[in-house]
């Protein structure tokens, strides 16, 4: 079984060819993108809250950050604990995201970055194998967001 | 609407009490509120309870019942409010309503915990799924409520310049505050050093800048007009009182969710910034003629952003305000007299009841050790889980 991958929690990203990507949703009644997918849309000037699925490519701007140095509680399971970093990142949608930073010294951390999504292994379990969450890794290809 | 009056207030004091029952400490609180407006479970036509989900209410949040039941059966309306960590101020909400609407003329509110060690933990019967945003944040990236304030203080070390040294001032100044307060639980002074020596938490935030949990109780009575000539002193109004929620767009990080959806235009903490503007409005007065600030600071950061926030300074001053002693007691806006939430540690649903009693002792002239001197007009505010916000202000 280790050699099979899950996700920490079901609907919350996918990975394709291009990578990983985010499970979002889109009014068709105001354009409001939303992450993670709601129940209805939450904009009050819209009545139509018709929701379709999006997936999100995850390239934004590091908007702030933070250095967890204290282990969370059990609910968060992970592999090797060490202090890590947690950053909110800007999203072209209009979306401030909250997620785990990969590839950055802690210390030389700056608002304003580039960041891409990625995924990455939290822990392996015997059942659910490699299981992964979605991570905000330096974004040095150049690309412009959408 | 009728004028409504705060007859008397009272409190147990904050620490841990772990051989007194949370209605034990309510009763004590209330019983601390009766004698102080010298009035007794007969003249009281209501009670308000913020209700808790860690001990007592018969496990459906039933605080109000629970005390008539254990001390005085007398068939009056109990009433209990939801509200997370802002219960308090929905409390006084609703007491102030059922009196400035003319139905009763003296009401209770009390708010009384016994606080869990350690994170909070969920509440039972929570789904293991995406649909549980403290689920989702804990599984995906451990992410603690100091980690939510971490991320919009490191955003203002970005974005206004603050220094380490300046956020440790916030925490030294409430400490300061606390010294002389029999209420509070942490009273020893600190200097910045010392709270920059403390570990580091979640960056910037260092342990003696976020605030611990504590078990404690306070109690106010309201009342109408008809007993003010029973009230040897000053009357204190409830000169403006409101409750709020979030607005679609907020840039505040909202715990527990993990992304929100950020507008132009809207407030950061919008369910508390509406509130204190309906409170303000109500009152007639503006941010400006606020003399006391009796704010949550969860963190240090708090006390430098919602003053910003509230349109009392203007947004990058508190950096400023705090280094220059205007936010001490002999300055332009006592921020949080009595020491805060950092001296207190949070016993949620009592917290912004006892923000009330502080602001009364305050206006009054009876803050012993921590009297701000000629106060005539104090505003609380307060930030709840499932974005609630509520205001009170208060006039002598």
């Amino acid at each position: 079984m280790l050699d099979q991958t899950s996700f920490v929690v079901d609907g919350l990203m996918v990975e394709g060819p291009d990578g990983a990507r985010l499970c979002a949703s889109v009014c068709d009644g105001c354009g409001t993108v939303y992450f993670p997918r709601p129940v209805s849309c939450r904009n009050p000037e819209c009545s139509s809250k018709a929701l379709q699925d999006r997936l999100l490519e995850g390239r934004g701007t590091l908007y702030s950050f933070t250095i967890q140095r204290y282990q969370p509680p059990a609910l968060f399971r992970i592999d090797n604990w060490a202090p890590y970093a947690l950053g909110l990142v800007e999203l072209p949608e209009g979306i401030r995201v909250m997620g785990m930073l990969s590839g950055f010294d802690l210390d030389t951390i700056r608002i304003g970055e580039r960041v891409k999504l990625v995924s990455e292994c939290l822990f392996t379990d015997p059942e659910r194998g490699r299981v992964m969450t979605y991570k905000f890794a330096p974004d040095i290809s150049g690309r412009a967001p959408r | 609407m009728k004028p409504v009056y705060v007859l008397g207030v009272g409190a147990h004091p904050w620490g841990k009490w772990p051989q007194k029952p949370q209605v034990t400490l309510a009763l004590d609180a209330l019983r601390a509120a009766f004698a102080d407006a010298g009035l007794g479970w007969q003249q009281v036509e209501g009670l308000v309870a913020a209700s808790s989900r860690f001990e007592g209410g018969m496990g459906w949040g039933l605080h109000a019942n629970e005390i008539v039941q254990t001390v005085s059966e007398q068939g009056i309306p109990c009433i209990n409010v939801g509200g997370a960590c802002a219960a308090g101020a929905i409390a006084v909400q609703t007491a102030w309503a059922m009196i400035a609407s003319g139905q009763h003329e003296a009401v209770a509110v009390v708010g009384a915990e016994r606080m869990p060690k350690g994170f909070i933990p969920r509440p039972p019967g929570s789904q293991d799924d995406i649909g549980d945003s403290d689920y989702l944040r804990w599984v995906a990236m451990g992410a603690t409520n100091p980690a939510y304030w971490a991320l919009e203080a490191q955003r203002r070390f970005h974005e206004f310049g603050t220094t380490p040294e300046t956020l440790a001032l916030a925490a030294v100044l409430m400490r300061n505050n606390a010294a002389g307060n029999p209420y509070a639980r942490y009273r020893e002074p600190l200097t910045v050093a010392e709270v920059l020596a403390s570990p580091m938490v979640s960056d910037p935030l260092h342990l003696l800048q976020i605030c611990p949990v504590s078990d404690g109780a306070a109690a106010l009575l309201l009342g109408s007009e008809r007993f003010l000539d029973r009230v040897a002193r000053d009357p204190v109004q409830v000169a403006g009182c409101a409750v709020g929620s979030g607005q679609f767009g907020d840039p505040a990080r909202r715990i527990p969710t993990i992304a929100n959806n950020v507008l132009p235009g809207v407030a950061h903490t919008s369910e508390v910034v509406g509130a204190v503007q309906r409170a303000l409005g109500m009152a007639g007065i503006g941010p400006g003629d606020v003399d006391i600030l009796e704010m949550a600071d969860n963190s240090a950061w708090h006390l430098l952003a919602w003053p910003e926030l509230f349109g009392i300074v203007e947004p990058g001053q508190s950096d400023w305000m705090l280094a220059h002693g205007r936010y001490a007691r002999d300055g332009d806006l006592a921020l949080n007299p009595g020491g805060g939430f950092l001296s207190f540690g949070e016993a949620t649903t009592a917290q912004a009841v006892l923000q009330v009693c502080e602001l009364t002792w305050q206006l009054r002239g009876e803050a012993e050790g921590r009297q701000v001197s000629g106060a005539k007009v104090g505003l609380s505010a307060v930030l709840g889980l499932g974005a609630n916000g509520g205001s009170v202000v208060l006039k002598r």
